[in-house]
């Protein structure tokens, strides 16, 4: 039986592949992320130049746009952005 | 609580990027001006738009210098009118209603994309330039048909566009010897007058006649032949305004049986 | 002797595996759906009537998103609740109750659907998942719905009776995290059902049954929405809480945050609901400050999610330094990529990344313009619920099946390899299918070519994109082929007693680092009835306001040419043998579901 306590949950198997090729115990004082912040930082570059990238070359660049009739005089250049 | 320092990073980053986003399409309705269909027009009753002002009759009209409305109605599995024919460099506004079910009206490659829902008007205004055709699906399943439901929006020259209107109405049969009246209604529903040039063909006979309309005016022409110069049997006649025509037959004959009168219809 | 699953709670391991096999079945015919679907469309096979394409498709997305995922995830939650609290549900008959009322629920809309393929009846349902009024199924269609729902809810009352029953017993401990997003999750779920029983019951069941004249299609349509997008966290929450208690024991490492797991959960709870109108952008008769309300709710929910993918990540790099991983990017390398769980998991939450990024771009309100029901929108939940959620659930059974069955699994290549292929699979179809609808290419359509005009693409060419959408969708039924053959050679295999026991991934910092407040789901809850309220009760008023509570005269289809005179008495005497029959067939079923379970 698993317990609900925290130190049960714990108990590795043995018999699951993945925990035999475990080397080493690190604790949470000694983890560093810094891979998890390296691959976050790339996703986040990539969302930031994905997200212009579509708005402003694939959505304004799809023009005609729905615009308001008062202001569509001053923004005739909507389209060329 | 306990957040490693890596997390309050992203945190913030994360929230950089929410608040970025929010930002940009602000930008896009504020400076830009780019406007989401919403609630400006009243609802409609879908059942009885045959009895509705603005959708009886779908159509194009012209409202201001370049300013022009078009009032279209959706049903499985078309689009009315179609083609939609508005000039270039315009500010065209559309209203999209549906008889029937829900649609959509949207022009491919283009941001003009609207859900068109039963009861209620979407209303869209779009600056066309240059002359182009797009074409029109409609991209809610709407029944069996739903594929074949498209249309056309054709923005053409300024030389190319109008929005006149014609109707021409003669007489089925004549006696040989009476004349043929060919009643000719031509409607100038642009804000500008035009010049332009009725005509009407008839067996070998044309006849023409050079107008003015004034914007907004109707023009009432009748033509007149004789229809001895034709001599017996059917004719078929062609009335044209620019590219605008319309057609019928008379029968002429020497006797006719019962003397009814001109019976138009 | 094992300590697995079964071995524990032997009587809920049953329930588990018929839900488990209720949803593969699902699974199995939105496959086969799902690829008609995909030849249909491209043209490279049409043996179906376009008009029988949307019957296909209505199928198709309620099998896949309503029967497969949500079986899967009451199997899964009920999973969560007896390991994590230690404790068997109260009262067995109660679980099968509520399984028992969603099977059957689920085979009467499952046949009114069905039942558009032939003639032999009137009965008909295509509609879509999405069943927009003025189109109108059968009444057993939404009637099957509401039984399904309802069953759903009894199901939650199982898990928070368990709960109630170990609090009274643990008085002073945190909620386990498992159960923790069992119960968070399901609280968002009455919250958010409450718009689709709404939609049929005061609506939409009436009208079909000739109770009331007509609906008001803006209404229903935004009801629907209300229960639509939260749904989709439905289907995910279950995901990512595999993502949490699982992916980071199979990584071989702990989860790095407990706290900030339940913050996550939190947020969805009082985030999920009040951002329907995220779908309606384009609808006319809905304000553009309300459509921007919904902008901001939605874009604010991203959080949570990116706030999983940092922690998830992390998860798995401790398990890849703890197996010797180095470096910056090194340690992916010491992860175990061949563990079809891991490399299942893995490959669908990279996916789910890249359906951020889709699903960012969607929540844009402005840009909906772009891509508002083109095929882009197909390629966007393709990867959210068709990938990470499906290929989560996918991977997860490799786990679960022997926990549930007692039976070492078929085979680990076949199943890495079918992992895999749904990847490949998946980033052809969805790629091409963004790439489409940025053309203009509109989704629901059985036939997108037109005679008036053609998609132009810039790069590359409609064929080209054709060709890959077809090209994945037969990996992707390739894919699932390996899958059911790993089911049922599973199955077919004897008893193993050397089996992995059952247990979920240790925590890095724990619950003891959480503020107690965030166990307090009384507060969550009317926060999140608060928000609900803010955002709908205007959008409502005015939508009712304007069209009325029953809307105006419709023309409703299917419209029913039928001379009723003559015909009703017939019809009728057909349509009342036909709910016997099916009302029989459903027990069967049931009972054939029930029996297939050893
Ligand atoms: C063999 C794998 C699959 C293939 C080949 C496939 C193919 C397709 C295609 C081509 C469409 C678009 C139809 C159209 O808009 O005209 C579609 C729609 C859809 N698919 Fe899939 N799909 C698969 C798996 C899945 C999975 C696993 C899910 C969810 C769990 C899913 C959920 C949906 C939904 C919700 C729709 C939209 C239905 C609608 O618009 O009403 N699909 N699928
Ligand atoms: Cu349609
Ligand atoms: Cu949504």
């Amino acid at each position: 039986m698993s317990h609900a306590t925290d130190e049960s949950t714990q108990i590795q198997d043995p018999d699951q592949p993945t925990d035999s090729d475990q080397v080493r115990e690190i604790g949470h004082d000694e983890f560093d992320p810094v891979g998890a912040l390296a691959l976050i930082g790339l996703y986040f570059l990539i969302l930031v130049f994905l997200w212009f990238f579509m708005y402003f070359v694939e959505f304004l660049g799809n023009d005609p746009t729905v615009v308001s009739g008062i202001v569509s005089v001053v923004t005739g250049g909507v389209g060329l952005a | 609580m306990n957040i490693h320092a890596y997390e309050k990073l992203w945190l913030v980053a994360a929230m950089l990027l929410i608040v970025g986003f929010i930002a940009t399409i602000t930008y896009g309705s504020v400076a830009l001006g780019i406007t989401m269909v919403g609630d400006q027009q009243d609802t409609v009753e879908p059942t009885e738009l045959a009895d509705d002002d603005r959708f009886d009759d779908p159509r194009v009209e012209q409202v201001g210098e370049n300013e022009y409305e078009a009032y279209v109605v959706a049903q499985t599995f078309s689009f009315q009118p179609n083609p939609i024919e508005v000039p270039e460099d315009s500010d065209v506004t559309f209203y999209v209603t549906s008889r029937d079910v829900i649609h959509s009206f949207s022009l491919v490659g283009t941001n003009v994309n609207t859900m068109v829902i039963p009861g209620e008007v979407a209303e869209m205004t779009v600056e066309f330039d240059d002359p182009a055709e797009y074409g029109v699906v409609c991209n809610e399943y709407c029944g069996p048909g739903h594929h074949d439901m498209e249309g056309e929006v054709h923005v053409v020259s300024e030389d190319e566009f109008d929005l006149t209107e014609l109707e021409a109405d003669g007489p089925d049969e004549v006696e040989t010897g009476d004349e043929i009246s060919v009643d000719v209604t031509t409607e100038n529903r642009q804000l500008e007058a035009i010049e332009t040039t009725i005509t009407l063909e008839i067996g070998d006979e044309t006849l023409t006649e050079d107008v003015t309309i004034e914007g907004g005016e109707t023009l009432e022409t009748t033509f007149t032949v004789d229809s001895a110069t034709l001599g017996e049997g059917d004719h078929d006649w062609t009335v044209t305004v620019d590219d605008h025509t319309d057609s019928g037959t008379v029968t002429v004959a020497d006797d006719l049986e019962d003397d009814g009168g001109d019976d138009d219809e | 002797m094992s300590n697995a699953y079964i071995d524990q709670f032997p009587a809920e391991a049953k329930v588990i595996r018929a839900a488990f096999y209720s949803s593969f079945f699902a699974l199995a015919l939105g496959g086969v759906f799902g690829i008609i679907q995909t030849l249909h469309r491209t043209g490279y096979y049409r043996f179906i009537d376009s008009a029988d394409y949307y019957t296909v498709l209505t199928a198709h997305g309620v099998f896949l998103v309503i029967s497969f995922t949500i079986f899967f995830l009451v199997g899964i939650f009920t999973w969560a609740i007896t390991t994590s609290l230690d404790r068997g549900v109260e009262d067995l008959r109660f679980t099968w109750g509520w399984y028992g009322l969603m099977a059957v629920g689920i085979t009467l809309t499952g046949v009114a659907i069905l039942a558009g393929f032939t003639d032999a009846t009137d009965i008909s349902a295509s509609v879509l998942f999405t069943f927009y009024a003025p189109l109108q199924a059968h009444p057993l269609f939404y009637l099957g719905l509401v039984l399904f729902v309802v069953g759903t809810w009894f199901a939650g009352v199982d898990w928070f009776r368990s709960w109630w029953a170990w609090k009274a017993e643990n008085p002073d401990e945190r909620i386990p995290l498992p159960a923790f997003m069992v119960l968070t999750t399901m609280l968002m779920w009455y919250i958010a059902t409450l718009g689709v029983a709404a939609a049929i019951l005061l609506f939409l069941l009436p009208w079909s049954l000739g109770l009331i004249e007509s609906v008001n299609p803006l209404l229903t349509r935004t009801l629907f929405w209300f229960f639509g997008h939260p749904v989709v966290y439905f289907w995910l929450m279950p995901a990512y809480m595999m993502w949490y208690v699982l992916l980071p024991k199979i990584s071989g490492g702990k989860l790095f945050s407990d706290p900030l797991a339940r913050v996550v959960f939190v947020l969805f709870l009082i985030l999920s609901v009040p951002t329907g109108i995220h779908h309606q952008y384009l609808d006319p008769g809905i304000a553009e400050g309300f459509k921007f309300i919904a902008m901001t709710n939605t874009m604010f929910l991203l959080l949570p999610s990116l706030l999983t993918a940092f922690t998830v990540v992390a998860s798995m790099e401790h398990g890849a330094r703890q197996r010797g991983g180095e470096g910056y990017l090194g340690w992916l390398k010491a992860l175990p990529w061949r563990d079809p769980v891991f490399a299942g998991m893995a490959l669908a939450g990279l996916m789910f990344a890249a359906a951020g990024f889709s699903g960012m771009i969607n929540a844009g309100m402005n840009i909906n313009y772009l891509v508002h029901n083109t095929f882009w929108v197909v390629g966007h939940f393709h990867l959210t619920v068709g990938t990470a959620v499906a290929l989560t659930f996918m991977a997860v059974t490799y786990w679960f099946l022997p926990q549930v069955t007692g039976k070492q699994l078929w085979s680990r290549s076949v199943a890495l390899g079918q992992v895999v292929l749904w990847f490949v699979g998946m980033t052809f179809m969805s790629n091409a299918m963004h790439r489409g609808g940025l053309l203009g290419i509109p989704r629901r359509t059985a036939e997108p070519q037109y005679d008036g005009f053609e998609f132009e693409a810039a790069v590359g060419s409609v064929a080209e994109l054709d060709a890959q959408i077809a090209l994945g969708g037969v990996l992707l039924t390739l894919s699932l082929v390996l899958f059911f053959a790993n089911v049922v050679g599973t199955a077919l295999n004897g008893r193993s007693d050397d089996l992995p026991d059952n247990s979920y991934a240790g925590t890095l910092s724990g619950p003891e680092d959480a503020p107690q407040i965030l166990d307090n789901l009384k507060l969550w809850t009317a926060i999140a009835v608060v928000l609900v309220i803010f955002a709908y009760t205007f959008p409502l008023l005015s939508i009712i306001d304007r069209g009325g509570l029953f809307g105006p005269e419709l023309v409703e289809l299917p419209l029913s040419t039928l001379d009723l005179e003559s015909i009703s008495a017939l019809a009728l005497a057909v349509e009342q043998s036909t709910i016997a029959t099916l009302e029989t067939t459903a027990d069967t079923a049931t009972a054939v579901i029930a029996g297939v379970i050893p």
